[in-house]
């Protein structure tokens, strides 16, 4: 999967490196910023006042 | 080691320029090879050959591995085809299976790094959201209190007393201060439990009594993560002060209690805990936060009851100046 992707990165040979970087960089982001907060949003973890 | 590590890295280069399947010929004559060599393998005298099979079997699949995610697998497919005619139905199937055994093995693997980076979240990066939060409402409050107080309103036609403008939910309400958690503690709670408000430090539970009034001040806080404003509130004993610093005053309560109770016992919080319908008649506090900690099985709750009341041009009170 990974190796297909990287094979399919678009570019000259030694910019590919940077450029998958960078895809990671981003995922990582989106995962921090958007995914991860909504998730946690039901995540017992955020329960602490009392109510049901 | 030397071997396995440059080996590839020729390979690299030999395939670059190229680009055709001229390199194919150094990996694919290993997988027949290989299984030549280990059918051969029992013949005569096994304990002298076993050496050689070694040396023969060996570098075929370090050859493989380490040229894994940089990129030659789509040669080796190539050349899995090309050797084809020669391995047969069997090395096809061999191919798919590990094809399909490398693709489960990186799903796997990417899980496992979700997960991982999801506790980092939880773990780090929440301290750091909760962190440049805090900084920013508590610039925002102490300018807030630095400027003359909006003057109440008159008294709206059929409300015996003048109305006090509501805190908007997310807004810092007071400054928290325990002596016994350290002298920079000092987060600011704000108003509303709602996720998001809960995100940005303790939240005090809008309709429960403002810092200081009659009735229970009830300010909730996460234990584990955004800055985990309330991680050591099962250290809290009897008689510790808790201040509450709002624009004016200072307000010391002492800790009467701690407890640990269901999720569902929302009478901690009425203005007397635990006695709904009783109408006030002393300053309370409670704290509530999840318990055991990284768990929502139970809460955790902190009473306490005013006991100081200070006006800010006095000084701080005695609980904040160590005595």
């Amino acid at each position: 999967m990974y190796a297909w992707l990287y094979r399919h990165l678009p570019g000259p040979r030694r910019l590919r490196p940077a450029l998958a970087a960078v895809l990671v960089l981003a995922v990582v982001a989106l995962l921090m910023l958007v995914i991860f907060p909504a998730v946690e949003a039901v995540l017992p973890t955020s329960k602490v006042a009392v109510g049901s | 080691m030397t071997d396995a590590s440059s080996a590839p890295a020729a390979k690299d280069e030999q395939e670059d320029p190229t680009g055709g399947p001229s390199p194919v010929g150094i990996p694919v004559p290993g997988v027949p090879a290989d299984a030549a060599a280990a059918r051969a393998a029992p013949a005569p005298d096994a304990d002298a050959d076993a050496p050689t099979v070694l040396a023969l079997v060996v570098p075929a699949p370090a050859l493989g591995a380490s040229g894994g995610p940089g990129g030659p697998e789509g040669d080796a497919g190539a050349g899995g085809k090309e050797g084809m005619p020669g391995a047969g139905l069997g090395g096809r199937r061999r191919l798919l299976a590990g094809r399909l055994a490398r693709g489960l093995g990186e799903l796997l693997i990417t899980a496992g790094i979700l997960v991982a980076l999801f506790l980092a979240y939880q773990l780090w990066v929440t301290d750091l959201f909760a962190a440049r939060t805090q900084d920013h409402l508590h610039h925002q409050l102490v300018e807030q209190w630095n400027r003359p107080p909006p003057a109440p309103r008159p008294p709206a036609a059929g409300h015996a007393r003048p109305a006090v403008p509501p805190v908007p939910l997310g807004d810092g309400v007071a400054i928290l201060r325990v002596p016994r958690f350290g002298p920079d503690y000092a987060p600011v709670v704000v108003q509303g439990v709602s996720v998001a408000d809960l995100r940005r430090g303790p939240g005090h539970i809008p309709g429960t009594a403002m810092p200081g009034q009659l009735g229970n001040f009830v300010v909730s806080g996460h234990r584990t993560t955004y800055g985990k404003p309330f991680n050591r509130l099962d250290e809290l004993k009897v008689g510790d002060p808790l201040v509450v610093e709002v624009r004016d005053r200072y307000y010391t309560y002492r800790v009467t209690a701690t407890e640990v109770v269901l999720p569902n016992r929302v009478d901690v919080i009425d203005p007397v805990p635990k006695h709904p319908g009783v109408a006030p008649t002393r300053q309370l506090i409670t704290l509530t936060t999840c318990h055991p900690k990284f768990s929502a099985s139970h809460r955790l709750i902190v009473y306490g009851e005013l006991a100081d009341t200070r006006p800010k041009f006095a000084g701080l009170p005695p609980a904040l100046r160590g005595e």
